[in-house]
């Protein structure tokens, strides 16, 4: 490149004199020597700051000639006769070397400004795929956490409720079968058997809601949460939970206050009523009969929504407010929640919960109650496009099934 | 079984489907029974009710099941059963270094847990055998004579070398009761070589050699995969 642009600065110099020249010939007879000699000058300058001192000298050279043959006395010829030629000679040389030099050294100092820059990006960018590679590791570490507490969650979720079923079973085939190898024949009663069968009903229903869970989980997950939006009313929304949830609230005073101006939202009205259900059914196991639980929605401006729901239990600490939306985090297992309530849940009903309100574009939290103990689980939903057309086919939604009573 | 008095089983486990089918499988055997659901109720429930034995989960809250074999060890020889699930192998190790007798696998059948609580209030019914230590010790196939040092095994005399007879004499003592590596080694050879499985495995190889019909199907010292041992005196 360097010799190219030298061989262009040379160009430059020649046809930029000879046009100088040419024009400055035309008017002749007007112009005086003075402007002539600082025409081409200032030809040299500009070809000194473009391509540097050698076409710069080049074209003063060029210049010196052509002012010599054509503009001075005698004309037609490259006598100079008089000192004051020499003079405009040695500026023109001058001039050009000066002037090459100084801007060849302005383009080095650029260049040297550029290597500079390109080093610091080519480092910012060692750096930055260092850090790639370190959060890589990092997140190759957490899936495996992931997968082992999956385990975890696996052989204490799966294996708990198998026990139960398990032993009823060979209790029951034991009696059945007469082939007891204790001393005596057992015989059961009928509360016994009744106990026994209930049992082994009430926890293959665990099981089935432990699959469910972790079939939902995988479908947010995967990104498969197929949202059927339709425009629905908060409080049939929220009326349809309550009863749901009724035999969980049973003993507890259930409080409802949903703003007069709420608008309706465009939603998936089961996936938003599965959340709520999650957060009273949660709110009703983590805090003591008798309490109260208020279920609130409002809207927060033009385009989103908030619901909230908040009991009289126990205020969940701020290190594990976050980590309770994750999967099979259990506060009262995982978390030192000081006090030891028996986890209830399966650790997948907050994780559920946010996926289905973030699949709508919504967020999820905890935070203070405004007085007393207590936790308040708060969502927001965007309120929804009315110029929004209607959501694909309904038939196409197969995830219908997981929201289907989880009690 | 059953005649004077029925025997008491306190059962500690948080999950209240599993003690509840317990509960009702035991009592419908005949035993008197509470449950606790987690260590710290089932310490109460046993200085106020004087159990027989305890059945006990590992996981759970408060005081887990660990602890509680410790505390319970440290006022009590009542035999203890642990309820474990794979996956926690460790903690059932150690929950058998610190005292309890046994251990059931989760999921299990009724029967299993049954057979196992007998053997132990069997066990625990029988007298101590650790102080009878001028008397001639009996148990099933076997009889040790602690003041000649000999041992017959169904009648017939065989000769052990001093390791081999206090191993033996460590499992007649504890019979039924699962022993750990750990247990086993620091009781025969004392707690510097708790790490040396090798030695043991050597020594009850020999030791089944010498009373097993059938050493490589032994009845006597039954191998607990990755725990330990446990000692049948019934062929």
């Amino acid at each position: 490149m360097p010799f190219e642009r030298s061989w262009i600065g040379y160009l430059v110099a020649a046809s930029g004199v000879a046009v100088t020249t040419a024009v400055l010939k035309l008017f002749s007879p007007h112009i005086n020597s003075t402007t002539v000699a600082l025409a081409l000058l200032l030809l040299v300058l500009m070809v000194a700051i473009r391509y540097g001192a050698r076409p710069a000298v080049a074209t003063s050279l060029l210049g010196v000639l052509s002012f010599n043959y054509f503009f001075l006395p005698p004309f037609g010829t490259l006598t100079i006769a008089a000192p004051d030629n020499w003079v405009a000679l040695i500026a023109f040389l001058i001039t050009a070397i000066t002037v090459g030099q100084l801007s060849a050294r302005a383009e080095r100092r650029a260049e040297e400004a550029d290597a500079g820059r390109r080093e610091i990006e080519r480092l910012y960018e060692e750096l930055q795929s260092a850090f790639e590679r370190a959060s890589h590791a990092e997140a190759l570490k957490q899936s495996e956490k992931l997968k082992s507490a999956l385990l975890d969650a696996v052989t204490h979720d799966i294996r708990t409720p198998l026990t139960s079923i398990k032993a009823s079973v060979s209790t029951l085939l034991e009696e059945l079968q007469g082939t007891s190898v204790s001393e005596s024949p057992v015989t059961l009663d009928i509360d016994a058997r009744k106990e026994m069968l209930e049992v082994i009903d009430e926890e293959c229903d665990r099981l089935n809601r432990f699959v469910e869970g972790l079939i939902e989980l995988a479908r947010i997950e995967a990104g498969e949460l197929h949202l059927r939006r339709r425009w629905g009313v908060v409080d049939e929304i929220l009326a349809t939970v309550l009863k749901r949830a009724e035999p969980l609230t049973r003993n507890h005073q259930i409080l409802v206050e949903i703003a007069d101006e709420i608008p309706a939202v465009q939603v998936d009205p089961r996936a938003v009523a599965e959340v709520v259900f999650t957060l009273i059914d949660n709110a009703a196991k983590y805090s003591a009969p008798g309490t109260k639980i208020l279920v609130s929605a409002q809207p927060i401006d033009d385009e989103m929504i908030q619901i909230a729901v908040e009991d009289q239990g126990q205020t969940i600490p701020y290190n594990i407010r976050e980590r309770v939306f994750d999967k099979f985090f259990r506060a009262t297992r995982d978390g030192d929640a000081g006090d030891s309530i028996q986890p209830k849940g399966t650790g997948m009903g907050l994780p559920v919960a946010k996926g289905i309100v973030e699949a709508h574009g919504g967020r999820i939290w905890i935070e203070d109650k405004k007085e007393g103990a207590g936790t308040r689980v708060v969502f927001n939903l965007p309120i929804g496009d009315v110029e929004t057309p209607p959501e694909r086919s309904p038939d196409v939604v197969s995830g219908r099934a997981m929201f289907q009573e989880i009690n | 079984m059953g005649l004077s008095q029925p025997q008491r089983i306190l059962i500690v486990d948080d999950e209240s489907q599993i003690a509840r089918v317990l509960r009702t499988g035991l009592k419908t055997h005949g035993y008197e029974v509470r449950v606790a659901s987690d260590g710290v109720s089932a310490l109460e429930t046993f200085s106020d009710w004087h159990p027989d034995l305890v059945v006990t989960d590992l996981a759970m809250p408060n005081m887990d099941g660990l602890d509680l074999c410790r505390r319970l060890r440290a006022i009590s020889q009542l035999p203890i059963i642990v309820l474990s699930v794979r996956g926690e192998e460790k903690t059932k190790v150690e929950a058998l270094d610190a005292g309890a007798d046994d251990y059931v696998t989760k999921p299990f059948g009724m029967e299993e847990l049954l057979a196992r609580v007998r053997a132990q209030l069997r066990r625990a019914a029988a007298p101590p055998l650790a102080e009878a230590s001028s008397a001639v010790l009996e148990v099933g196939d076997f009889r040790i004579d602690a003041d000649a040092r000999k041992v017959f095994v169904r009648e017939m005399e065989v000769h052990l070398t001093p390791k081999e007879y206090e191993l033996l004499l460590h499992f007649v003592r504890h019979a039924g009761k699962v022993l750990t590596h750990r247990t086993l080694l620091s009781a025969v050879w004392g707690g510097n070589y708790t790490e040396q499985g090798e030695y043991l495995r050597v020594f009850v190889g020999q030791l089944r050699k010498k009373i097993e019909p059938n050493p490589s199907t032994p009845r006597y010292i039954l191998t607990e995969p990755w725990i330990g041992y446990r000692f049948n005196p019934d062929s």
